[in-house]
């Protein structure tokens, strides 16, 4: 088992979280959770509901605060403590650096604004002025993401879940990223929905060279879609590891009851 | 000739935490060096650990104990010790594995399939559709097939799938996991043939194999890891 | 100014232009805030006034705390001096802050206002004072008063192209005709009040001061003179304001704000001035539109100049 704690810091990292804590009174929520994310690397986080996974996200992609630890974010050549930062450079970042798709598309999308107007705020919040040029890159994306031209202008509430959900990854995706948070991408999804998104989100990861951070229950997606695991319990790291190690051969006792619950079968 | 994989004292012992905590021992000292071109296939009763040696050998199991060297861009590399990051370099460029099985995202086409390993090493997306095309062409998979995600197809059709998705860019060392166990004699001297097509590529293989006759046409070794069972392994 | 007004045989005493003291320092200390930041809303505690609130509450306390008995006052809604709105709150003020009012633009030292700036331009020394029912440009799109609090301190500001954006994807053209967003001093984005965007140009270097009220939003904020406005558009398609294909059917304008006005039962219309008193002006001058020829015209143009 690799030690999260003794992973060694890399010049290359895209993110690094360091003992990063999260406390609602006496409650705790994550605590003590260190990783370090590399380009390109699709990290999932999974746990039972209640682990603290998603409180963690939202520590990670800047939304809460942690009580404790720091989250280092590469900018240019050297990693930015994100909380140390004023919200206002936390915010720019939070448009362009990285994304953030919502476990609910509600979330992460404007309901009443066109499907097209949805991925074009991205590009206008980072200066775009060209209406002509929004235009072409909204539609692609929409194509990218296997949305109907036809449906460019149509609201994200006349949509199906699984069209919400690629829709926010549009939105996401237009202003080039280089990560992206997930939160349950799949949940609340048919089957085979989810094997659509499972298939696009794999191919942009690969296209784009994108890293991501899945947090999800569903261990057939971790499996399909990351490359490392952490395995959440009661807001502590319990396992860490590539994916096919910790699901084949856990070595710590919740996950390998995780586990037996999926693979058994 | 240089050490293509390198074993050091390896032990393996499986703690099953909701059965009792029981600690199932399965290997003990196994010391192993692969040289470039053999072609080491593992043998040995059920249960005498030959899965789990070749899982250990690709970083999918940990052993407690010991050392795996596998050489990647040059040099040895202890995947058991490397960080994530690295054993999954390695796996991409100099560690291959091989199973009956095709574990998939559903809905991909099956010409993607045979194509992605390709791309994730960096290969030319034209010069990988080709060979993938090629590739699948020389497994007798029908070409209506190709533009088709495997799910629907029959047995026969998905273990061509997954054999030429296996050995249309072969890495320099080949893990192979009864490949041919449940093909019928066609798809089976498929297999045999593109092992050693690969083999005289360079590239090492290391395998397991049931059928009695694949085995000796594979094998430039054996090596029985009943030496490796610990004397009072559970059954 | 802290003289009371001589009360009436059954008037009870109010104290000078309606508010109390306080309240005036409370609004003046308000706009000198937003005279200093341009575009920026500074909240303020805005009281309750003889006339619901949404009926120009907001404008009515600003021109209250900045009047004075040598000040002569104009009151226009949507243009218009004789409507009921501005008729009433002329006279509320010509009652309780004992100023003479006009209807000549060019005469106000303050014009209050609902929805439009008048044609005549504007020149220094002048006030104009705007009610404005929702102050926030941005509310359509983020309901979070929080949110959009950031959005202002930090000038994230993409949100406001969306809604452009939408419109053009929509209607093919930038659809909005009035409260048409401006971004002012380089710095805030802000509303015009829902003024046609005909007069967003009006707004950028006036060498009068304009000021902005919203009392049941509670929100003050001002443009000082000689500001710089630029109302919001794309590279490629740029701010456009409405264009007639014919002109001022009474006194023949072709440079001013036109309103449709239907004449009979079988559908005929025609268009005229918003601003009543330009349109007047003009017909004194000796102007004639076309309508002027016909008895109809005739008999609406006297009436809609015969109220004095």
């Amino acid at each position: 088992m690799t030690g999260v704690a003794t992973m060694p810091a890399d010049t290359g990292s895209l993110l690094e979280a360091r003992l990063v804590s999260r406390r609602y009174g006496h409650h705790i929520g994550c605590e003590d959770v260190s990783f370090t994310l590399w380009p390109g690397e699709v990290l999932g986080i999974v746990g039972e509901s209640g682990s603290g996974k998603s409180t963690l996200l939202r520590c990670l992609a800047g939304l809460d605060r942690p009580t404790a630890g720091t989250v280092a974010f590469r900018t240019g050549d050297c990693m930015t403590d994100i909380f140390a930062i004023p919200e206002q450079e936390r915010r720019a970042l939070m448009r362009t650096a990285w994304g953030i798709v919502h476990q609910n598309p509600r979330d992460g999308l404007r309901m009443s604004v066109s499907a097209g107007g949805n991925v074009a705020e991205r590009l206008v919040d980072g200066g775009e002025r060209h209406y002509g040029r929004i235009r072409a890159a909204a539609s692609e994306w929409l194509t990218r993401v296997e949305i109907d031209r036809a449906r460019m202008d149509e609201p994200p509430s006349r949509f199906s879940g699984g069209m919400q959900q690629r829709l926010q990854i549009a939105r996401v995706l237009v202003s080039g990223p280089r990560l992206v948070f997930m939160d349950e991408p799949t949940g609340g999804l048919d089957v085979s929905v989810q094997a659509r998104l499972l298939d696009l989100l794999r191919a942009l990861v690969r296209d784009l060279g994108l890293a991501a951070v899945i947090v999800t229950h569903d261990l057939a997606v971790a499996r399909l879609l990351t490359d490392r695991l952490i395995v959440m319990k009661s807001g502590r790291v319990v396992e860490t590891g590539l994916t096919d190690q910790v699901l084949d051969d856990p070595q710590h006792a919740y996950t390998q009851l995780l586990t037996s619950a999926v693979l058994a079968a | 000739m240089p050490a293509m994989l390198e074993v050091n004292n390896v032990g393996k012992t499986f703690i099953l935490h909701h059965q009792g905590g029981v600690h199932l021992r399965v290997l003990e000292g196994v010391d192993l060096v692969v040289e470039k071109g053999e072609a080491v296939v593992l043998s040995g009763p059920s249960g005498s650990g030959k899965s789990t040696l070749l899982r250990i050998l690709f970083g999918n199991y940990r052993p407690t104990s010991g050392s795996v060297l596998v050489r990647h861009a040059g040099e040895l590399v202890d995947i058991v010790a490397a960080a994530p990051r690295t054993v999954l370099e390695v796996r991409r460029r100099s560690l291959g594995w091989v199973s009956q099985f095709l574990r998939v995202i559903p809905r991909v086409t099956t010409l993607d399939l045979v194509t992605d390993p390709m791309l994730a090493r960096g290969i030319d997306r034209g010069v990988a559709r080709r060979r993938a095309c090629a590739m699948l062409e020389c497994v007798g998979l029908p070409e209506r097939l190709w533009s088709l995600a495997p799910q629907t197809f029959s047995g026969g059709e998905q273990q061509r799938v997954n054999i030429a998705r296996s050995f249309v860019d072969p890495p320099p060392i080949l893990l192979l996991d009864e490949p041919t166990a449940s093909l019928d004699a066609v798809n089976r001297d498929i297999v045999v043939d593109l092992v050693g097509e690969a083999r005289a590529k360079g590239a090492t293989v290391v395998g397991i194999f049931h059928d009695e006759a694949v085995r000796e046409r594979v094998a430039s070794r054996i090596v029985d890891v009943t030496g490796f069972t610990p004397q009072k392994a559970a059954s | 100014m802290t003289g009371q007004i001589p009360s009436g045989d059954a008037m009870p005493t109010v104290n000078y232009a309606y508010l109390d003291e306080q309240t005036k320092r409370m609004i003046r200390r308000a706009l000198l805030k937003a005279v200093a930041v341009p575009g920026y809303q500074v909240p303020f505690g805005s009281r309750e006034m003889p006339l619901a609130r949404g009926w120009g509450t907001g404008g009515i306390q600003v021109t209250a705390s900045i009047i004075g008995p040598d000040d002569k006052l104009k009151v226009i809604d949507q243009g218009s001096d004789d409507t009921t709105n501005a008729v009433s709150i002329r006279r509320f003020f010509a009652r309780v802050a004992n100023v003479e009012t006009t209807e000549a633009t060019g005469e106000a030292t303050i014009i209050q206002t609902r929805h439009r700036v008048p044609e005549h331009p504007l020149t220094a020394g002048q006030i104009l004072v705007y009610q404005v029912p929702q102050p926030e440009p941005l509310r359509k799109l983020e309901p979070s008063e929080l949110e959009t609090r950031k959005m202002h301190a930090w000038a994230e500001y993409g949100l406001m192209h969306v809604r452009l954006y939408e419109d053009i994807a929509r209607f093919g053209h930038v659809a909005t005709t009035y409260s048409y967003p401006v971004l002012v001093n380089g710095r805030h984005v802000m509303s015009p009040s829902p003024i046609p965007k005909f007069d967003n140009p009006k707004m950028g270097q006036s060498p009068a001061l304009q000021l902005f009220g919203a009392g049941r939003e509670k929100r003050i904020y001002a443009i000082p003179p000689w500001t710089e406005v630029k109302s919001l558009d794309f590279e490629d398609r740029p701010f456009e304001v409405q264009r007639w294909d014919e002109p001022c059917a009474l006194c023949g304008a072709a440079d001013s704000y036109l309103d449709e006005v239907i004449i009979d039962d079988a559908g005929g219309h025609m268009f005229v001035c918003s601003d009543s008193h330009y349109c007047e002006e003009r017909r004194k001058a000796g102007h004639a539109g076309a309508m002027l020829a016909t008895s109809t015209g005739g008999k609406l143009a006297a009436s809609n100049g015969g109220d004095r």
